[in-house]
């Protein structure tokens, strides 16, 4: 008897469960989107700005940081469904994201190069060719890079007149800055596709105006090398009374040295190759070769420090490939030819041995 | 026995298998090695390569200090826009006539002609060969008041004027504008702060140079293609065989795609809204008035620079006639 009171109650119980189930998923159906998607968006959103983008700006990989971007952003990105688009977080891993695109391409422009040095046409235009879709993919995810770290700190690029954005901590600037660098190299890569990507150019003057929003010196005078870029692409848009680009391009340069994070002499080798002052690039080729031993790298932002690296390789590569036919060996690294200083090294005399 | 090796040695380095002719070319462009233009000319040199001749690039961002450097003999060849070209091929360099090409269709048709073997006495001129013609896009005027869409709501305007082209300095004036000497690096600065009330240039210079600036809420852009930009490849006479020669620009007809897309691309990146459109009664009225100042440009006469070869004028109008029979020109005694 009591058993069989047991189990009815147990099964009442059981029913009331159900019941409740049942109302919890009509309840939560009747919403806009699941709240636990919603919470762990916001936690995964926090989680990226506090913790995650200061562990990835540290690290010295920048392949692996890329692999993240790639990996990542559209999970990470597709929370802007249900939640404030993560903007900041979101420019990041994009920009990790063209960095891998850009990698590709660079091998398939030395490829190009490399066929063209042996003189296989078919084999240099196959590869020029592949660099330009790589290219104008880069070029795609850079442009929304750039609109996504304007989006985050509801900057306007088009407003006049123009108004800084709020940036509050350190990693807020150095996201702004990237973003707008990353604009930059968004056109530039989009003219290496032949236009396929379609970005806008006046990002260039936009770009210009919004890097005095950061500090120069804090930011190893990379916000100063952006604006001297574009006054060399764009004459109209420097200042009456601005120094002449290229040497704000070397003092910048300097500046990054002394910070730590030598972004600047990426943005110099990029205008120096744009300009054709191969005397310029090989100066900053071999600048920054030297200061690979003496540099004390800001640990909280290696990450930026060897991305500039990696450019500055590509650009030494490009070199070598086109008059060599292969990349800079690396003990060359830093010289613009293959000639060995062998001056001055004593021989001895063999005339006793033969 | 010690003694110093005073010798620097070498890393042996292969030579390139293949033995091409070396071609040095200095390449305009406003943006200089990242460019378009300079872009477009890397796939004509890869193109060349397959016939033999190696073009070594170098960019330069002003053009006159380009063709400088191609005149001191710091370049074998030269790419830069017809209107600098003049001087060394005056039938070539006389394609970016005024209005006298008003469609794309018509340019095509003109660049094709000229691809062909037949016209490669054209070519050349005073030691100078032309090895390559790619379209730049049409030149369109900006204005900051859409009052201004016609020809005599010019007069007493400011345009800003390349200080170089006579042509254009004579067609202000022609319609009492006032010339306000400009370049390719500041005429945008001009026209957005308001120095001045039109500028000229290409749909590129729209989004590039910000022209939107000083279009700002009342002007526009006026539909009508002013001229045909083009850039061309010169080089000396004797740099490469009439064989290769006719090759090189063989390449770059067959470029003409690749440079229509990017056109379209940048006449596309600008708002609907903001072009003027002209009625056809108007139009007819400005396609006569250019053509009597060109044929004044063709003489020299009353005023006017002699800046126009005769020959080129007359296939553009074979040109225009073709492909719109009706024009009143097509008829008319004094046909160009």
């Amino acid at each position: 008897m009591i058993f069989s009171m047991l189990t009815q109650v147990r099964h009442v119980l059981a029913r009331l469960r159900a019941m409740v189930a049942v109302s919890v998923v009509i309840l939560l159906a009747g919403c806009s989107a699941n709240p636990i998607y919603q919470t762990t968006g916001i936690v995964l959103s926090n989680y990226s700005e506090s913790e995650a983008t200061p562990y990835v700006m540290q690290m010295s990989d920048p392949r692996m940081a890329c692999a993240l971007g790639e990996g990542t952003d559209a999970l990470m990105y597709s929370f802007s469904r249900i939640i404030d688009a993560p903007d900041s977080t979101g420019s990041l891993l994009m920009l990790l994201a063209g960095n891998c695109m850009e990698y590709r391409a660079w091998e398939a422009e030395l490829d190009y190069l490399r066929a063209e040095y042996h003189g296989n046409v078919p084999a240099a235009k196959d590869a020029r060719e592949m660099s330009k879709r790589l290219y104008a993919i880069t070029a795609e995810r850079r442009y929304e890079a750039y609109q996504r770290a304007m989006a985050a700190y509801d900057f306007d690029p088009a407003a006049e007149p123009m108004e800084c954005p709020f940036l509050f901590t350190d990693q807020d600037e150095l996201t702004f800055l990237l973003g707008l660098l990353t604009g930059l190299q968004a056109i530039v890569n989009d003219a290496n596709s032949g236009a396929l990507a379609g970005v806008p150019r006046n990002i260039a003057p936009r770009a210009e105006r919004a890097a005095q929003c950061v500090d120069n010196e804090k930011w190893g005078g990379l916000p100063n090398a952006v604006r001297a870029l574009v006054w060399l692409l764009i004459p109209d848009t420097r200042p009456e009374l601005s120094p002449d680009p290229w040497v704000v391009l070397e003092n910048s340069a300097e500046m990054g040295v002394k910070a730590g994070i030598r972004a600047s002499h990426a943005v110099q080798v990029v205008a120096s190759e744009t300009f054709g002052r191969p005397d310029v690039l090989a100066s900053t080729i071999a600048e920054f070769a030297e200061t690979e031993e003496q540099i004390d790298v800001w640990d909280t932002y290696r990450l930026v420090d060897h991305v500039a690296r990696s450019v500055v390789t590509f650009s030494s590569d490009k070199h070598w490939t086109r008059n060599y036919g292969h990349r800079t060996p690396a003990s060359f690294f830093g010289k613009m030819t293959a000639e060995r200083d062998t001056s001055n090294v004593e021989t001895m005399s063999l005339d006793g041995l033969l | 026995m010690i003694r110093n090796s005073l010798a620097a040695l070498t890393l042996a380095v292969a030579a390139p298998l293949a033995s091409a002719q070396t071609v040095s070319m200095c390449v305009f462009d406003v943006i200089g090695a990242n460019g378009d233009v300079f872009n477009m000319v890397k796939d004509y040199a890869l193109e060349m390569k397959a016939h033999g001749v190696d073009f070594e690039l170098k960019p330069y961002t002003d053009e006159g200090v380009a063709v400088g450097d191609f005149n001191a003999g710091q370049c074998d060849a030269v790419a830069a826009t017809d209107i600098r070209i003049r001087p060394f091929n005056r039938f070539t360099g006389s394609i970016s006539a005024v209005g006298a090409l008003p469609t794309y269709d018509d340019l095509k048709t003109l660049l094709a002609t000229l691809a062909q073997p037949k016209a490669a006495s054209l070519m050349k001129e005073n030691g100078y060969e032309v090895l390559g013609i790619v379209p730049a896009g049409a030149g369109y005027l900006f204005v900051n008041d859409r009052g201004i869409d016609t020809a005599g709501e010019l007069a007493g305007k400011r345009v800003a004027t390349l200080d170089y082209q006579k042509d254009a300095i004579h067609m202000v004036n022609y319609v009492k504008a006032t010339v306000v000497p400009s370049d390719i690096t500041n005429f945008a600065g001009k026209f957005n702060n308001g120095s001045v009330d039109t500028a000229y240039a290409p749909a590129f210079a729209y989004e590039a140079l910000e022209l939107y600036k000083g279009i700002g809420d009342k002007g526009g852009i006026v539909d009508y293609p002013l001229a045909q930009l083009t850039i061309q490849v010169v080089a000396r006479d004797d740099v490469l065989e009439d064989g290769l020669a006719q090759k090189a620009r063989e390449v770059a007809w067959g470029m003409y795609p690749q440079a229509m897309n990017l056109i379209d691309t940048q006449e596309k990146a600008i708002p609907d809204g903001q072009w003027i459109r002209i009625p056809d009664k108007d139009i007819t009225g400005y396609q006569e008035m250019f053509r009597e100042n060109r044929l004044e440009m063709r003489d020299g006469v009353n005023g006017a620079p002699d800046v126009y070869h005769p020959k080129m004028l007359s296939l553009l109008s074979k040109i225009r006639c073709a492909s719109n029979p009706g024009a009143s020109e097509c008829t008319a005694e004094n046909r160009e």
